[in-house]
């Protein structure tokens, strides 16, 4: 796999709306057949980053590399190959059929477009009988997006982009999208880049992730962004003040708004044996909390373990083994301890 | 579904359709003719100009606006042909060589209507001692004030009883409107106005011959209101159908036209004089 | 107030018996309207597409200038084309003064403000997610811009008939231009001014109602499009 040219490879890319920098993205490759996904809150750049890939709009500088040649929007190699699911969707003022088979028609390849309708109407769960003759206003919330799913599935794309996909539509269409779009993975190869909040789902079935924060890469997967304000301490740290009384002690920011990212796995759970170890004293960079939530990150033997600090949310990784040691299970109260050096710094956006 | 889609555009084609495809009436030689409003509301002019196609093959085409709006149409040469009734204008405008063979047709003549009340106590005197008690009474006056061949006649009016026009006067209205709009206006503020016969004819017909305004003042010499008949100059128009215009003007002075003009009756009553020479 | 019953009654006899003055007047009216309709949407729609579609330098002013048009008073228009296709006029020679195609071109004038005004309002207002999806959907420029006009047929058709019923109902223009010839240019809003004149106000009422069954049958014609 390691060897197969990445089908996305993103260098030195910017992007600003009206002179405003949205997106900073040094460096970014998708592998084929991936399913990325696409993490950050709102506003980080996520659907920016969707609609550059999906050469809808041309990045202000750098380059995006499409199977290794670098590509602009109205390509003929990226023409109804690579196709973005906005978040709300729009339906063009025609009958169903109308609107699945426009791709379709633009492409020429008339052959069998009645049929390959039908069947994509089937993959979002529509009954083509039901549907095809119906108007684009008589449909509802979750039957429009999957209307609108069927259009990109009707394509058989290379690429498939999904902004946040099932954010506003019922639970019976959520089920149905999601198991659409794995289908054309598993069916035609199709890469999925997907921008979601719902974090369970990613974890469930992403291969890659991309956490984005104003705009940027972040290499984290998503959990413990601490904001400040930070305040200097007596010992040379700073510190933010938490509200069960705790601190969080992080080294000299760089910046006034910087953000202190700590990776999961920077994280060590300390063994609750000793109530008040020798160490503990010293060291101040332990925080004490409880935990909300254990999931189980696919494929790695890894819990990602959810504390409540105060107001303060944090995740910590744990090797299944050292989880069932410690007896860990929601509700319990535990101690974490990271260092100083594991602290990274975003510089934050004035 | 898709029928009413097919009906609608059915429709709107045959619309379309139609309107590409009717000829549009007309003999192959017509005269372009300016006149004033009056003989067109009137009725005369749909009465005379099928007899004067039927007679010279000419069809009659007139648009009916105030005289000194057709006065300008005949100096821009848009009409071939003008029937007004301003003498005085006319004269100067032969005379500046917009218009030529000006030839008298027919007259009606003007009354002064007011309320029955007759409150500056008008009723049978002159046009002269008539208006005098109106400003004297300061009564209140209504006015055309659009300039047209009445307004004119009105305003000639003012100007024989020697003193000045009482424009800026509260109790003076100028409406800018057509006759019967300005009558009713009169009729409204219970005030005298100043109209051809064949309006008042009409309106006394519309109000089932009992109408707020009676006749006050008519006969006077000065109420007379000559119609003329003037082609438009080909010197100062050369596209002007000059020969057209001559057969119209000859025609409307010859015994047919001034008969049937004599005949013209409204509601009961002859409208117009026929004088041609 | 009697004139009003007269008016409906004079209205109905004049359409089932057919009177020939009244039709020559509908004639006329429909003829116009549509000659000064098609040139209206011809130039208009492209040009509302292109001001509401592209950036240029300038698109503000023009934008202003031609919401400022929308109100132009239909005797001003009237007095204006008069001007140019009088004898004298610098358009004198192509004989359009007391034509129906003279009246066209005044209310050509008249309907192209609405026209593009609000198709280029429309093109302004359309979903901002139209541009994502048709891209998306393998569109290329020239797809992108039949189809985006396409989406915005319904705004087009309301910007049509909002014009059409200016048009339709204009007096001032059809008055000057035309001259209200009979059997000519009279159109039914100069013969109802000319009836009203006459004092005959039960036939200018029976004139107003034919107008608008002329009126209420093309937007039943044309609701019937817009459900599609």
């Amino acid at each position: 796999m390691g060897s197969v040219e990445p089908i996305y490879k993103l260098r030195d890319l910017r992007h600003a709306y009206h002179h405003r920098p949205v997106l900073e993205i040094e460096s970014l490759d998708i592998r084929r057949a991936a399913i990325v996904g696409l993490l950050g809150p709102n506003g980080s750049g996520k659907s920016t980053l969707l609609r550059l890939l999906g050469f809808i709009d041309r990045p202000t500088r750098g380059s995006i590399l499409y199977n290794g040649h670098p590509t602009l929007p109205f390509a003929d190699t990226v023409k109804s190959q690579v196709t973005l699911l906005p978040q709300e969707p729009y339906l063009m003022k025609r009958s169903v059929f109308a609107n699945v088979a426009y791709g379709l028609s633009l492409r020429g390849r008339s052959g069998n477009i009645p049929d390959r309708v039908q069947s994509a109407l089937r993959q979002v769960g529509l009954s083509p009988e039901r549907f095809c003759r119906r108007q684009w206003n008589e449909l509802s919330g979750g039957e429009a997006q999957r209307v609108a799913l069927a259009a990109r599935l009707v394509l058989k794309p290379a690429v498939l982009l999904l902004d946040e996909p099932t954010a506003s539509v019922d639970a019976a269409s959520v089920e149905l999208i999601r198991a659409a779009s794995l289908n054309a993975r598993n069916e035609w190869g199709t890469t999925l880049v997907i921008a979601s909040h719902d974090r369970q789902w990613l974890d469930q079935v992403c291969d890659d992730m991309c956490y984005l924060f104003q705009g940027r890469v972040v290499d984290t997967d998503g959990s413990n962004l601490f904001f400040g304000p930070w305040e200097p301490r007596a010992d040379g740290h700073y510190e933010k003040k938490l509200a069960n009384g705790q601190c969080l002690v992080v080294p000299p920011p760089p910046g006034h708004s910087a953000v202190a990212v700590i990776h999961p796995s920077g994280f060590r759970i300390v063994p609750h044996k000793r109530e008040t170890g020798p160490e503990t004293g010293k060291d101040p960079c332990h925080l004490e909390g409880l935990i909300t939530q254990m999931t189980l990150r696919r494929g790695r033997e890894q819990l990602a373990v959810t504390l409540a600090v105060g107001d303060l949310g944090l995740t910590v990784t744990s090797a299944q083994h050292e989880a069932d040691q410690q007896q860990l299970y929601p509700g319990k109260k535990i101690r974490v301890r990271y260092l100083p050096a594991d602290v990274e710094w975003i510089s934050g956006r004035n | 579904m898709k029928k009413h889609t097919w009906i609608s555009v059915a429709t709107l084609t045959l619309i379309l359709a139609l309107t590409t495809i009717l000829p549009a009436s007309g003999a192959d030689r017509a005269l372009m003719m300016a006149t004033t409003t009056s003989t067109d509301n009137t009725g005369l002019l749909d009465v005379l100009a099928p007899e004067f196609t039927k007679a010279t093959g000419i069809e009659l085409k007139w648009t009916a606006v105030g005289t000194g709006k057709a006065l300008k149409m005949g100096e821009n040469c848009d009409v071939d042909v003008l029937l007004v009734h301003a003498p005085a204008a006319e004269m100067k405008y032969v005379v500046d060589g917009f218009g030529i063979n000006r030839r008298e047709i027919m007259y009606n003549d003007f009354v002064i209507i007011g309320p029955a009340a007759d409150p500056a106590g008008v009723a049978k005197k002159s046009v002269k001692d008539a208006l005098g008690a109106i400003r004297a009474k300061k009564a209140i006056f209504v006015s055309r004030g659009d300039n047209s061949g009445t307004h004119k006649k009105e305003l000639s009016l003012w100007e024989s009883t020697g003193a000045d026009l009482p424009e800026k006067e509260q109790w003076y209205v100028q409406t800018g409107q057509g006759m019967l709009t300005t009558i009713n206006i009169a009729a409204e503020r219970n005030g005298y106005t100043m109209t051809d016969r064949g309006t008042y004819i009409k309106y006394e017909a519309n109000l089932n011959g009992n109408p707020p305004l009676k006749i006050l003042v008519e006969g006077d010499k000065i109420l007379l209101n000559q119609y003329s008949v003037l082609a438009v100059n080909p010197s100062n128009c050369e596209k002007s159908q000059f020969d057209l215009a001559t057969e119209f003007s000859d025609w409307l002075a010859g015994g047919q036209a001034q008969g049937l003009i004599r005949d013209f009756k409204l509601m009961g009553k002859q409208l117009f004089t026929p004088n041609a020479e | 107030m009697e004139f009003l019953v007269d008016g409906f009654l004079t209205a109905f006899q004049l359409l089932f018996s057919a009177d020939e003055q009244t039709f020559s007047a509908i004639y006329a009216t429909l003829k116009v309207s549509i000659y000064s309709m098609v040139a209206s949407l011809l130039m208009g729609v492209p040009a509302g597409f292109c001001l509401g579609y592209f950036q240029f330098p300038g698109k503000r002013q023009i934008r202003l200038l031609t919401d400022t048009l929308l109100a132009l008073p239909t005797v001003f228009i009237g007095l204006l084309v008069y001007a140019f296709i009088s004898s004298r006029g610098p358009l004198g020679h192509m004989g359009l003064l007391f034509t129906l195609p003279g009246i066209a071109v005044g209310q050509t004038i008249l309907a192209l403000p609405i026209v593009i005004s609000l198709s280029a309002t429309a093109v302004e207002s359309m979903d901002r997610h139209l541009r994502v999806t048709l891209i998306s959907l393998g569109a290329d420029r020239k797809h992108l811009l039949f189809s985006s006009l396409w989406e915005i047929r319904h705004s087009i058709l309301a910007a049509a008939l909002t014009a059409y019923g200016r048009v339709m109902t204009e007096v001032g223009i059809s008055m000057m231009v035309g001259g209200n010839i009979k059997w000519h240019t009279r159109t039914i809003t100069t013969a109802i001014a000319l009836e009203t004149n006459k004092g005959l106000f039960g036939m200018g009422i029976a004139l107003g109602l034919v107008l608008m069954g002329i009126a209420f049958a093309v937007n039943i014609s044309v609701s019937a499009l817009r459900k599609r």
